[in-house]
């Protein structure tokens, strides 16, 4: 297991390396730089030309990525062109404002699409499952942005039960606060993210119904609750580990939107300001990591599905 | 704050360059009307205004965007100040600023008694002190404070007294000097040697409050400042709250969660029946048609510029007469050295089809850069579009993402478009409207060069009194019409919505960039 860890992490830096590649040269072939973003008319070509020479910018761009993968395996992500600020300083902020609103919005979501999931499944075909399957349909066309401002005019604006703006009151850090704060994007991430797994449960639960094991249950007389209690469930809960494995990077960029719409302070929206702003270093940082995680996530389920399914350890011993 | 170059350069007269973003985030959106009363009413000894973005930097030395201005201008004071539409000098800091006959000095008596927030007085030793570092280039805002080749200096002659001395005269410098540099403390600031930076390592200052607490992509928190020379202000905390999204901060002016905040006229109708109160003012801002004039010919720019009716284009782009007033020449409206004895360029279709003929140039073709992200500019060059081709001009419409326009048309007779839409702020003094019309200039984005136009700005900055300055600004405005450089459509007012607990909003002065003049002057009702 060891060896093979190693082996996926080792295969993983060649694709962080492509990624990074291809994102710097997107970001290069721009037409305009961030010196644009923040030079003044008054300034004249001889100042903005000494600002890009401060900041490499005048160098060919493969010197450039160079220059900065250099500072990357040094563990230096180095400082936004805007706000001169550390990139790393600002993202141990940001990580944990989004993993607050990203980790128990989708928490929450697995929960309700494994009831549902299981529940649609179990009644294929009938009216309760055509009813949820409407319903996960309807949620997977939301646009999220859309959604938040149905939830900011309902819950905020009409009803007054939650603030709209931001994490905390201003001056405050109390837990009750945050949660306030948290009611609403929380709820459209919720509604973002469930649908999807919803689906996959129950295809999930569909196809295990197939299977001889349920027949032979059946066979012995079995009740249904006890089939599913007992033996469906556990089947179709193997594959939804490796979701969440995949669901490892959301917990950083998953909330772009959302964060954006509710002022929450987190890397979705750093993220979205670096990119009008072109301050690539931020851009290149939050990619890199958002693609880190996406590996890690996979690699993640993998190891969980091993640990899981005992019949993929072996046909992975047989290859 | 988009880039500078989506839209708007702004540049303050005396100033400290500001970049106002247009911000034009669309603003149409869920959450309609306002379906019951919203006020909050009670007293919470908090003022909470909404920008869009962190400040690009709290140096007040260097800080140049709208967000680090209204930082400096909260902690801060300047010497004096420019009233916004009558060119006027307010004093602050300052009891009495005088210049000498020859123009080559000005004496600048401090009023007794100021003192920093951290209680130490403010005295001549910090006014030069600060004048000092911001006439060092390397600190990137020095312009202002050097006249040609050379720096203004400037000495304490006593505790209360500082005296300028100006290589040359210039009628631009005198205002330059007074105003719009913020006064750091050198007992704070002393050792510092570097103020290139984005932020210092703390911010005192004798300003009407002091920051208590920035949390970078939330807020910044002040208190009031007992000891600020305007009296101690009768809101205890101020904060800035930071919120990008437009309909978001529509919805939190309704609740009544923020108390102030710049809105965009597609949203006026949904905060109708909510507790905030609506003050459009002028920006000074044009917002213009511009041509790139080597590629168009002359004949055709005004037969252009005859066919459209900037009424339609207006109200296109803001909705309601009541959110812009006109403008006719390079200076905004509002501006005292604005005239409008020149070429308005009143529509004339048959004047127009008329000079399409005389340019000889056969169905001609234009092609029309923009913004495609911002609606305004989208309403305008529909508009545009339409109107010119009543006269027998097509007008291609290329969009283009917010900073390319303005890369594109410096290419000069290389771009690939021949006209574009753009605005901006430059403040009070027409001297600087030169970095647009002066050949070469740095934003002379309209590649125009006119020697009599060059001429006119030198006479101007060398003109003696107000009047003779008139004189010369008003030929020189004429002069520029008659190139059909430049269409200019109108001042865009900008406008502010402010919750009706909220009072004192006259004596806090409604101003370009800052927002409130005086923010410590703000009262809850």
């Amino acid at each position: 297991m060891l060896i093979y860890t190693a082996k996926r992490l080792a295969g993983a830096i060649p694709l962080l390396l492509a990624v990074s590649m291809v994102v710097f040269g997107a970001m290069h072939l721009a037409p305009y730089d961030v010196i644009d973003s923040f030079a003044r008319p008054d300034m004249t070509q001889e100042q903005e030309d000494r600002l890009r020479q401060r900041y490499g910018l005048d160098r060919p761009v493969p010197i450039q990525y160079l220059n900065w993968l250099a500072g990357v395996l040094r563990g230096n992500f180095g400082y936004s062109l805007v706000s001169q600020h550390s990139i790393a300083d600002d993202l141990a902020t940001k990580i944990p404002n989004s993993i607050t609103l990203v980790a128990p919005a989708y928490l929450l979501a697995l929960a309700i699409a494994i009831v549902l999931g299981l529940v649609a499944g179990a009644n294929r075909g009938r009216p309760l499952d055509t009813a949820i399957d409407t319903g996960n349909a309807i949620g997977i066309s939301l646009p999220t942005f859309w959604f938040a401002l149905l939830v900011i005019y309902l819950f905020g604006y009409h009803l007054r039960w939650f603030p709209i703006i931001g994490m905390h009151s201003v001056g405050q850090t109390d837990l009750p606060d945050l949660a306030r704060h948290l009611a609403m994007p929380c709820l459209v991430l919720t509604v973002a993210f469930f649908p999807d797994l919803a689906r996959y449960v129950r295809s999930s639960t569909i196809s295990q119904l197939g299977e001889d094991y349920v027949t032979v249950q059946r066979a012995f007389g079995a009740s249904t609750s006890a089939i599913f209690r007992r033996h469906v469930s556990r089947h179709v809960l193997a594959p939804i580990i490796t979701q969440v494995g995949l669901a490892l990077p959301m917990l950083v960029t998953g909330a772009v939107i959302t964060e954006t719409i509710f002022a929450w302070p987190g890397v979705g929206k750093y993220f979205l300001d670096a990119v009008h702003q072109m301050d690539y270093p931020v851009v290149m940082a939050v990619l890199l990591l958002s693609s880190a995680l996406v590996v890690v996530g996979n690699l993640l389920a993998d190891i969980l599905y091993r640990v899981a399914d005992p019949r993929v350890r072996l046909t992975g011993a047989a290859a | 704050m988009k880039s500078l170059k989506t839209g708007i350069l702004s540049l303050l007269v005396a100033a400290p360059l500001a970049l106002a973003g247009c911000g034009n985030d669309g603003a149409d959106g869920g959450g309609g009307g306002a379906s019951e009363d919203a006020s909050t009413g009670a007293k919470t000894g908090a003022f909470t205004y909404v920008i869009s973005s962190d400040p690009t930097s709290l140096n007040p030395i260097n800080t140049g965007d709208r967000w680090g201005l209204t930082f400096a201008n909260i902690v801060y004071q300047p010497l004096a100040r420019i009233d916004g539409a009558t060119g006027e000098q307010e004093l602050d800091l300052a009891e009495s600023i005088e210049a000498s006959e020859d123009g080559l000095a000005v004496t600048v008596k401090l009023k007794p008694d100021l003192k920093f927030s951290d209680g130490e007085a403010l005295t001549a030793a910090d006014v030069v002190f600060t004048y000092n570092i911001k006439a060092v280039k390397d600190n990137g805002n020095a312009d202002l404070l050097w006249v040609r080749d050379k720096p203004i200096t400037a000495t304490a002659v006593d505790d209360l007294t500082v005296r300028f001395d100006l290589p040359y005269y210039s009628a631009a410098a005198l205002s330059n000097i007074a105003t719009e540099t913020f006064i750091l403390p050198e007992h704070i600031y002393g050792a510092e040697t570097d103020f290139s930076g984005s932020e210092l390592a703390e911010y005192i200052g004798s300003g009407p409050y002091t920051l208590t607490e920035y949390k970078r992509g939330e807020y910044l928190e002040f208190a009031a400042n007992p000891l600020y020379s305007g009296g101690q202000p009768s809101i205890e905390k101020l904060v800035l709250r930071i919120v990008s999204n437009a309909d978001t901060v529509k919805a939190a002016l309704q609740t009544g969660e923020v108390d102030a905040s710049y809105v965009v006229p597609a949203q006026l109708a949904d905060l109708e029946g909510s507790p905030v109160g609506i003050y459009p003012y002028p920006e000074g801002r044009v917002a213009y048609l511009g041509v790139v004039t080597p590629k168009v010919d002359l004949k055709l720019r005004q037969a252009l510029f005859f066919s459209l009716d900037r009424t339609q284009i207006a109200k296109a782009a803001w909705l309601e007469e009541k959110n812009y007033q006109y403008a006719y020449s390079i200076l905004p409206p509002s501006n005292p050295y604005a005239t409008t004895d020149l070429e308005k360029y009143d529509i004339d279709v048959d004047k127009a089809k008329a000079l399409v003929a005389e340019s000889g140039v056969a169905d001609p073709t234009l092609k029309l850069g923009y913004d495609g992200s911002d609606p305004q500019q989208q309403a305008e060059a529909a508009v545009i579009q339409s109107e010119a081709q009543a006269a027998g001009i097509t007008v291609e419409l290329v969009s283009l993402d917010g900073g390319t326009v303005f890369d594109e048309i410096e290419k000069g007779v290389d771009s690939a478009v021949d006209l574009f839409l753009g605005g901006y702020i430059m403040g009070i003094d027409p001297d600087a409207y030169s970095l647009l019309f002066r050949t070469d200039a740095s934003a002379n984005y309209f590649s125009y060069s006119n020697p009599a136009v060059d001429k006119l700005f030198d006479d101007g900055v060398a003109a003696a009194d107000q009047s003779a300055r008139k004189a010369v600004y008003a030929e020189l405005q004429a002069k520029i019409a008659d190139d059909a450089v430049f269409f200019a459509i109108a001042d865009n007012l900008k406008i502010i919505a402010i919750n009706d607990r909220i009072g004192g909003i006259d004596q806090a002065k409604l101003v370009s960039i800052y927002t409130f003049e005086k923010f410590g002057s703000l009262t809850e009702k």
